[in-house]
C-alpha cells in the first residue's frame, strides 16, 4: 500500500531543465512544493573528461530511468518497429540534462510564434505543408520576451545582443527579435578555427555571430567561468561553470526553505478523481510506494514521459489518460531535424583545425537560412536553418570520423589516413525548422514494456517533404561555407528522421483550442485544471535552434500563472 | 529486473483503481546491497571482474581487431593496445546483455573463416584474415543476424572504443591510440593558444581514471 505523505501545494514531477526553472519562482512565492526527480544529486567529481563513460555508456554510474523506458520508433503507422538503441540521449539527474547538454540558450525568432499567419501572409495558404497540424501559438515572441530576460538572468547566459529594444547591434545576431537588455554576460571566447569560419562568412555577404550559451564567459554569481576542457557535450562541468538547474535555480529555491527535493523517485501515476482535478503523484522510491498529495501538479519529465505518464494516468474521469478526453495526448508530435554527425555536412581540411577542446556552444553561427529570414518564393519549404560550426572533439569519435572515400574503413591504410586526418574535419550542427504533421504522433507501446511492467513510449514519425527540402537548401549553403573556408572536400549526408531525440516536441500541444491542443496558453491543462506540462511537449513549432531556454520561459510563466491565479486553480 | 516485481492493485484515491507494481523483497544476495532495485542501472547489477570470453574467444577478438588496426609504421596496433581486454571485460560488466548476440557473430566469422580458408581466423595468415573480414564487411558472409556488415561495424566500434577511449577500461595501453590520431589529451583547463589553427599541442598523457584509485575494473 502507497505511503500517504503530508500533502503540499505544488508537485513538480522531474528537475530537470524545465522543473528545475519552475520551482523558483514558486518557491520565491511561498508555495510548498515537493520535487520528485528519478534521478541523483550528481558530484561535480563525478564529472571527468571519459569518454567512454559520458558518450559511449550514458552516465552508468548515475540512475538511469530514461535507459530503462527508451521509447520505439517508426517511421509510420504501418512500418515496423526499427532496431532500438540502448542508451536514451536525455539523463535522470537532478539538474536532469542541463547537466550535460550543449548549453546553446537560445531564443526563438518572432517567425516561430506565428509560422502559419505569417506564412500565409508572405507566401499563401498553400505555402502550409500537406497533412501538417500547424498553429500558430497562443503568445507572441513579445510575450514571451520578459521571461526570456529573466531566465537569462537567473541562469546566466553568455552571448552578444543583435537587437536591443530594436536598435540593431552588428555583432550579436541581427535577426533575433528585440531584446529589453544585453546578455548578462559577454559571449565565449572564440578559437582559432571559430575565427576562421567568421571570416569565410564574411566572404561570403553573411553576418557571423557567436552564439548564446548557458556557460559562465567570466566568474558569475560565484561560480567560475568556463575552463574550455572539452568534455561539455554530454558531460557534466566539473567546476560548475554550466549553468544547469542544478547549480542555479534548484540552489535558489532550496534557499526559501519552501522546496522539498525527492531524488530517485519514480514517478508511476498521476492521480485524479471523479471531478477531474488532480490529487497528487504517485511514486517509487528505495522500493517502496508513496503517495504524494497536491494542490497543483507540474509534470516536467520531458516530452517522451510527459506522454506516456498522461496516457498510463488512467482514472474514470479520464479513461483514455489523464487530459486526454479530447484524444490530444501524444498528438503534433515531432523530433527537431538536426543535421549533424554522419547525417550532416562534414569537412575535411588541409590543415590541423584543433577544435579537440572548448565546448559545442563556443562556437560560430550564421542565420542568414534561417527562419524566415530570407524569400521563400519558389523554394517548396517553409522554415529554415541555424548553420553552427563548433569547437569539441572526443578521441572515439575523431577517429569514427568519415573516411570522404579515401581510404578503407580500417587496416594500415585507414591508420595512415587518421593519423594525418583526425585533425582536420568537422561536422556542422545544421538545425533545421520543423513541424508537427498528422501522421506524426506518439502513444503506447504495444509490446516493449519497463521494468514495472509499463508499456513504453512509441514515436511514429516518418519524413516530410517541407522538412526534406529545408535541410537540403540549408546543407548546400553550409557547403559553400566550408568550401569558401577552404575545405578540401565536403559530404552532404542523406538525412534520415529523428528518432529518439533531445530535441523532441509535442505530445502536449499548447494552444487555445481544446480540440487540438492538451493545454492552455498558460500551460494548463483545458481538462484538468490543476495540472500543468512543463517542457517541449508544449511546444508547436521547433524554430532553427535549441529549446531549452525557450521552455525555461515558458516555465517561469507557467509557474507565475499558478501563483497569480493560485486561489481559482488550487481551489 | 522485472523478476524483482509483482503487479498489485491497490484502490489509491477516489479516482478508481490503479495497476502499480511494488518490489518483492530480494533474496540474500550481491545485489541486495542496492536498496534502490528499481532504479539501478543494469552496469551495475552486473558489474564484475571476469573475462567474459573463453581463450578460444578472446584469441579470435584479438585477431580480428588487429586486423582493423594493425601494428605498422603508424604505431602500435589493436593487439598491443590491449584492445582485446577492453572489450572483454565490457562484455563481462556493462554489455553482458549482448554478449550472446556477439558469441553467436564470432562463432559465424570462424565458420566462415574455415569454409573459406580452412581455419579459423585467429590461425590464419594476415592477408586471409583481411580476405575473411572484407566479406564479412561487404555482406558477403552468411550465418549474421541480421547480416555480417551490421556484425564489422559493430566489432569497428567496439575496437575504436578501446583503442582511443581512456586507458583506465583496459585499452589504448601506453595511449597507442591517442598518439596515432594525434589527440593532445583530456587536461582540466584550456588556454586560447591550446584552441589555435594549425599550430600544435602540447601533449599530455594522463588517464581520467588513474588506475590506483579504482576499486573496479573499468565497468
Amino acid at each position: 500500500m502507497a505511503i500517504k505523505l503530508p500533502p503540499v501545494d505544488v508537485a513538480v514531477i522531474g528537475l530537470g531543465a524545465a522543473g528545475g526553472v519552475a520551482v523558483l519562482p514558486l518557491a520565491r512565492a511561498g508555495l510548498k512544493v515537493a520535487a520528485i526527480e528519478a534521478g541523483a544529486w550528481l558530484d561535480p567529481r563525478s564529472f571527468r573528461p571519459d569518454e567512454i563513460n559520458n558518450n559511449i555508456r550514458g552516465w552508468p554510474d548515475s540512475v538511469q530511468k530514461a535507459n530503462r523506458e527508451i521509447p520505439t520508433v517508426r517511421l509510420g503507422p504501418s512500418l515496423p518497429t526499427l532496431p532500438r538503441t540502448s542508451v536514451h540521449p536525455m539523463m535522470n539527474a537532478v539538474g536532469g540534462s542541463s547537466l550535460h547538454y550543449w548549453a546553446q540558450s537560445w531564443r526563438l525568432n518572432p517567425f516561430d510564434f506565428q509560422t502559419r499567419s505569417r506564412a500565409i501572409a508572405r507566401y499563401g495558404a498553400s505555402a502550409i505543408p500537406a497533412g501538417s497540424t500547424l498553429e500558430d501559438w497562443p503568445l507572441t515572441y513579445d510575450d514571451l520576451e520578459p521571461y526570456y530576460d529573466l531566465v537569462e538572468q537567473e541562469i546566466g547566459v553568455s552571448g552578444k545582443a543583435g537587437n536591443i529594444q530594436g536598435v540593431i547591434h552588428p555583432q550579436g545576431n541581427v535577426f533575433e527579435g528585440p531584446r529589453r537588455r544585453e546578455y548578462p554576460m559577454p559571449p565565449l571566447r572564440s578559437t582559432g578555427f571559430t575565427d576562421h569560419m567568421a571570416a569565410a562568412a564574411k566572404q561570403l555577404g553573411w553576418k557571423p555571430f557567436r552564439p548564446p550559451a548557458a556557460i559562465n564567459s567570466e566568474e558569475h554569481r560565484g561560480r567560475a567561468a568556463c575552463v574550455f576542457h572539452g568534455y561539455c557535450s554530454r558531460g557534466g562541468c566539473h567546476i560548475n561553470a554550466k549553468n544547469s538547474t542544478a547549480v542555479t535555480t534548484i540552489p535558489e529555491a532550496m534557499k526559501t526553505k519552501q522546496l522539498s527535493v525527492f531524488d530517485r523517485a519514480q514517478v508511476t501515476r498521476i492521480l485524479s478523481g471523479a471531478d477531474g482535478r488532480v490529487t497528487g503523484v504517485q511514486y517509487l522510491r528505495n522500493g517502496s510506494e508513496y503517495f504524494q498529495p497536491a494542490r497543483a501538479v507540474l509534470l516536467g519529465s520531458y516530452t517522451y514521459e510527459n506522454t506516456r505518464l498522461l496516457l498510463l494516468s488512467k482514472s474514470k474521469a479520464y479513461p483514455k489518460g489523464l487530459s486526454n478526453n479530447h484524444g490530444q495526448v501524444g498528438k503534433h508530435y515531432f523530433g527537431h531535424w538536426v543535421s549533424y554527425g554522419n547525417g550532416g555536412v562534414l569537412a575535411l581540411f588541409p590543415f590541423d583545425l584543433n577544435v579537440w577542446y572548448g565546448t559545442p556552444a563556443q562556437g560560430m553561427v550564421v542565420d542568414e537560412w534561417a527562419d524566415d529570414n530570407y524569400d521563400h518564393t519558389g523554394l517548396g519549404f517553409i522554415g529554415g536553418s541555424n548553420l553552427h560550426v563548433f569547437n569539441e572533439m572526443h578521441p572515439i569519435q575523431s577517429a569514427s570520423m568519415d573516411t570522404f572515400g579515401r581510404t578503407p574503413a580500417w587496416g594500415s591504410r585507414w591508420k595512415s589516413f587518421v593519423h594525418e586526418n583526425a585533425a582536420r574535419w568537422t561536422a556542422a550542427h545544421v538545425q533545421t525548422s520543423s513541424f508537427p504533421y498528422e501522421e506524426n504522433f506518439l502513444d503506447l507501446d504495444t509490446e516493449v514494456r519497463d521494468p514495472l511492467g509499463d508499456p513504453v513510449c512509441r514515436i511514429t514519425c516518418g519524413p516530410k517533404d517541407n522538412e526534406l527540402r529545408a535541410v537540403a537548401f540549408a546543407q548546400k549553403k553550409m557547403e559553400q561555407w566550408f568550401l569558401a573556408a577552404g575545405a578540401i572536400q565536403v559530404v552532404r549526408r542523406p538525412m534520415s528522421p529523428p528518432g529518439v531525440s533531445t530535441h523532441a516536441y509535442g505530445g502536449t500541444r499548447m494552444g487555445d483550442n481544446a480540440e487540438t491542443n492538451v493545454v492552455d496558453r498558460w500551460g494548463f491543462s483545458h481538462e484538468a485544471p490543476n495540472l500543468g506540462v512543463l517542457g517541449a511537449s508544449v511546444m508547436g513549432t521547433s524554430g532553427a535552434r535549441n529549446p531549452t531556454q525557450t521552455v525555461q520561459a515558458l516555465c517561469w510563466r507557467t509557474a507565475e500563472h499558478l501563483i497569480k491565479n493560485w486561489k481559482s486553480i488550487a481551489v | 529486473m522485472s523478476s524483482n516485481f509483482r503487479r498489485v492493485r491497490l484502490g489509491i484515491s477516489d479516482g478508481g483503481i490503479y495497476t502499480v507494481a511494488v518490489q518483492k523483497p530480494l533474496s540474500i544476495s550481491r545485489r541486495s546491497i542496492f536498496t534502490t532495485a528499481p532504479l539501478i542501472p543494469l552496469a551495475a547489477l552486473s558489474a564484475a571482474p571476469d573475462s567474459g570470453f573463453s581463450p578460444a574467444q578472446l584469441r579470435l577478438v584479438e585477431a580480428f581487431v588487429d586486423r582493423l588496426i594493425p601494428s605498422d609504421e603508424n604505431g602500435p596496433g589493436a593487439r598491443e593496445s590491449g584492445v582485446a581486454i577492453y572489450i572483454d571485460r565490457s562484455f563481462a560488466g556493462p554489455l553482458a546483455d549482448e554478449k550472446p548476440a556477439l558469441l553467436k557473430g564470432l562463432a559465424s566469422v570462424d565458420a566462415f573463416a574455415r569454409s573459406t580458408q580452412n581455419g579459423p581466423l585467429a590461425e590464419l595468415l594476415p592477408d586471409k584474415q583481411d580476405a575473411v573480414l572484407t566479406a564479412i564487411e561487404n555482406n558477403d558472409a552468411p550465418g549474421f543476424t541480421p547480416d555480417s556488415r551490421t556484425f564489422f561495424y559493430r566489432m569497428r566500434q567496439l575496437a575504436f572504443e578501446g583503442m582511443f577511449g581512456d586507458p583506465f577500461y583496459g585499452g589504448n595501453r601506453g595511449f597507442a591510440g591517442w598518439d596515432l590520431i594525434r589527440y593532445p589529451g583530456p587536461r582540466m583547463a584550456v588556454s586560447s593558444e591550446e584552441q589555435k589553427l594549425r599550430e600544435p599541442i602540447k601533449k599530455l598523457r594522463t588517464s581520467a581514471r588513474p588506475a590506483s584509485n579504482g576499486v573496479n575494473h573499468g565497468h
